[in-house]
């Protein structure tokens, strides 16, 4: 071997090490910046969708994930009544699905969700390479994510070990009361037009379903009520979408008869988003279609379940003091 | 995937290694055209369909270029079989048709320029202009896209064309060779602004990326992103805040923001092109130096020789020389030597040779009064150096100031650093009236009252980010120090045993990773100098 090509392997391996030696560095650092709990007051983010980080392991039948659409039409409290099975929505405004992706394999990481929901508007949400590269950074290395929390984070909250103690009553649902009537009702205007999606869109959507798949789960696109976010040809793009992939899609705009939103009443914000009236019209069906077609289990009567019959109280007191 | 700057992730985690592969894998002769192509490409993700101007540009200079050096070959062929008498009407001659031709160049190059970036300046004030002599008429103002870079390649164009009919080299017949120097993507967007002779053959030479050439390119690079992201990013929320609302901030607040705008301006641009030239170590390519400590400076002349060098010494060497020794000036020169002296004589025909300078340099920077009287600002300062310079001389003397000695050397510098403040505060004001109020309200209304009272931690950066600015700033000044003694940080790094050396890295790398100004709650910063 010559002098040259020893001295290149000596280079490779010198620049390998410095690598290796970086991404312990990084996990280490990650580690020591990331959020020792699931409140806001140890620096975690999105809150409300991270409650099922202090969800028992194994305790979620279903996951909801999707932007403000989701956490505002669908309760997972409604469906725990009603039915008896566990949901979470790990809903968060404008969801990117970058984001939804990540809160899938997070869920994963301690649940087994026998069903994923993903509220299909977030979809037609536009993605940018740049912004999808850096999450999965992020992923890998949450110090890319929470590396401006040196400035909160006092001796000991550092090194003391991760343990997340909350969850939300609501499960990830966002109530909301207030009625502002949709202008037109008309959105679902039948056409052969398809709004085409974002090939990153859908390889993100083809990843998350593989995943589900691979894990045992069942993937599910629904769309939920909408006059100003959906229409037919949304409605179509979606359903070539879910035939590509072979998996169900529930669209709720075309279930009049099925989930009879009434758009004077059950809109908070002009047919935007429902509010708890709508959702529990939306949440009423949909738990019954989900046990009906997937046999989920009634936990209702289960000790080990007994918090979430004190969260449904807590969830009643709320919702009927707000009414 | 978008490029936004040199700085982004989309640049420095995506194109640049695809480039170093892309150029490692290419056969030796095909390398300078995987960069000419990458550099391209570059442009096409930042501008577009504005790539179009470039490639006139190109085309022109490569085509001017060829037409220059015909008629130079022409005429010396002609001046060989002439006769001693009719040499020089053959020079005047050519020289009228080389004229011609650069004038056209310069003429097309300043003209798009002018189009494109003043424009809107220009009509603006000539229909203010017409409604206040109430002429019933208004200029229709045009808006046109402006490509990435263009105040930058503009130059490069102009210095080659230049240069060629100066005959400081010959003409490049090769179309690529002009076009990487044109394009080359590190340097298109924010400089530093090359000159043919400097770069053009490095860049054709097809070097092979070499391992060392590639550690201290990231490591400048490393260094580079530190500056821009760790201080001038997260100083910007405080300046963003400050002076978009300078009436409700006491003097005191206003006299910090100016100061931190300052070292904001120097960490970014400073920054990018640490970046920029770290960019283009790896692939063996010498870029020129941009900055060489400016805060060091004893005299505003000293600090334009240090802060944006290329810049500097294109008007010098493109406006002041060429004016400074034109025929009218130097007839000046001679007439006010025999009536002022040696020392105020050849000062007044170069101060009129300054103050094109300094229209040019303030109009460089942007299209408006205020970029203007940024520009005239300096040439004042730098003018009344140069006037005060024996009596100053004297007073010192008279006083046994030693002139050398580091109390007048830290004088001069602390004294330069305001100067250059204040011109600054002008610089980043979004228009002129707006600088001389802020002006105003900083030196009537000074108080230290926001600070003392810890109203300055409301605006944008609390005590924790002033103290990660301070322990930055602090890194930096200590590394332009030892450059400023001599020495050569990185080398020395490179010098040290592999744990240390590999200790520093680290640091570096988790300094700006923890403490970088980016992700949720910061805005991204645009670049500000590739808006020039």
């Amino acid at each position: 071997m010559s002098c040259r090509e020893k001295n290149r392997i000596r280079q490779a391996a010198g620049s390998a090490l410095f690598l290796a030696g970086l991404i312990l560095l990084l996990s280490f650092t990650s580690y020591l910046v990331l959020p020792k709990n699931n409140l806001e007051a140890f620096g975690m983010t999105d809150v409300t969708a991270n409650g099922i980080l202090g969800e028992p392991d194994d305790s979620i039948d279903v996951l909801v994930l999707g932007d403000s659409e989701a956490f505002c039409h669908i309760s997972p409290m409604e469906m725990w009544q009603r039915q008896g099975f566990t949901s979470y929505v790990c809903g968060t405004s404008s969801q990117y699905l970058y984001w939804s992706d990540t809160f899938l394999r997070q869920a994963f990481q301690n649940q087994k969700p026998k069903v994923v929901i993903l509220e299909t508007n977030a979809i037609y949400r536009d993605l940018s390479r740049k912004d999808t590269l850096v999450n999965r950074l992020e992923n890998w290395f949450p110090v890319f994510r929470y590396h401006n929390r040196w400035k909160s984070i006092r001796s000991g909250g550092f090194l003391s070990p991760v343990e997340y103690t909350w969850t939300d009553d609501y499960k990830g649902f966002a109530y909301n009361n207030t009625v502002d009537p949709a202008v037109s009702t008309d959105h679902m205007t039948p056409t052969e037009e398809a709004a085409s999606i974002q090939p990153l869109n859908q390889w993100m959507v083809h990843s998350m379903a593989r995943f589900c798949q691979e894990n045992g789960a069942v993937f599910l696109l629904v769309s939920t009520p909408s006059t100003l976010n959906w229409n037919y040809a949304k409605h179509n793009g979606v359903q070539q979408l879910a035939d590509t992939l072979g998996v169900s899609y529930i669209d709720m705009n075309l279930m009049t008869q099925e989930i009879p939103i009434d758009w004077s009443t059950d809109t908070r914000d002009k047919g935007d988003h429902l509010n708890y009236a709508g959702a529990v019209k939306v949440s009423s069906w949909l738990g019954q279609y989900l046990q009906e077609q997937y046999q989920l289990p009634d936990h209702r009567q289960d000790e080990a379940y007994a918090r979430w019959n004190q969260a449904l109280e807590r969830y009643r007191n709320g919702v009927g003091a707000s009414s | 995937m978008s490029i936004s700057s040199y700085c982004s992730l989309a640049y420095l985690a995506v194109f640049l290694p695809a480039v170093i592969l892309l150029y490692s894998l290419a056969p030796r002769k095909a390398r300078p055209f995987a960069l000419l192509f990458a550099s391209y490409g570059f442009f096409w993700m930042v501008s577009g369909k504005l790539l179009a101007y470039l490639l006139v540009s190109t085309f022109s200079i490569h085509h001017a270029g060829i037409w220059l050096a015909l008629t130079q070959k022409e005429r010396d062929l002609l001046l060989e079989q002439a006769a001693r008498g009719e040499k020089k009407e053959i020079r005047g001659h050519f020289q009228k048709k080389q004229r011609r031709i650069v004038l056209g160049m310069v003429c097309l190059h300043v003209g798009i320029l002018a189009a494109l970036k003043y424009a809107s300046f220009l009509g603006g004030n000539l229909n203010t202009l017409l409604a206040a002599l109430k002429i019933p008429f208004t200029l229709p103002i045009p808006s046109w896209a402006v490509p990435i870079g263009i105040s930058f390649y503009t130059l490069q164009a102009v210095s080659y064309i230049l240069d060629v009919y100066h005959e400081k080299f010959p003409a490049d017949r090769n179309l690529g060779r002009l076009a990487l120097y044109m394009a080359f993507f590190p340097q298109v967007m924010e400089g530093p602004i090359c000159r043919y002779r400097d770069t053009a053959s490095q860049l054709w030479e097809g070097a092979p990326i070499r391992f060392r050439n590639l550690a201290f390119g990231l490591q400048r690079i490393l260094f580079g992103l530190m500056k821009k992201v760790v201080i001038a990013d997260r100083l910007n929320a405080f300046i963003q805040s400050v002076f978009g609302d300078y009436a409700s901030q006491d003097g005191g607040i206003l006299a910090l923001s100016v100061v931190l705008y300052t070292c904001q301006l120097y960490m970014e641009f400073s920054g990018t092109m640490d970046v920029v030239l770290g960019s283009g170590e790896i692939f063996g390519i010498a870029l020129p130096e941009n900055f060489r400590q400016p805060f060091f400076s004893r005299s505003i002349s000293e600090f334009w020789q240090r802060w944006h060098i290329t810049l500097g010494t294109w008007f010098k060497d493109y406006i002041f020389y060429p004016l400074s020794m034109s025929g009218p000036l130097k007839k000046l020169t001679a007439r006010a030597r025999k009536r002022l002296g040696n020392h105020f004589g050849p000062l007044l025909a170069g101060a009129a040779a300054l103050f094109c300078v300094w229209v040019c340099n303030g109009l460089w920077h942007g299209a408006g009064w205020h970029y203007l009287f940024f520009g005239m600002y300096h040439f004042v300062l730098i003018l009344a150096g140069n006037l005060t310079e024996p009596l100053a001389r004297r007073v010192t003397g008279a006083l046994h100031i030693h002139r050398e000695r580091a109390p007048w050397k830290v004088f001069q510098i602390l004294r330069t650093g305001l100067l250059v403040c204040v011109g600054e505060l002008f610089f980043r004001a979004e228009s002129l009236r707006d600088g001389l109020a802020m002006f105003r309200r900083m030196v009537t209304g000074f108080s230290l009252a926001s600070i003392q009272n810890g109203a300055v931690y409301q605006l944008g950066m609390d005590k924790w980010d002033f103290l990660i600015v301070l322990a930055a700033v602090l890194v930096v000044l200590g590394h332009s120090m030892a450059r400023e003694r001599g020495a050569h940080p990185r080398q020395w790094i490179a010098g040290r045993c592999l744990p240390v050396r590999w200790a520093i890295y680290y640091g570096l790398i988790l300094f700006l990773i923890l403490f970088g100004a980016y992700g949720t709650g910061y805005v991204p910063v645009d670049p500000i100098y590739a808006n020039f």
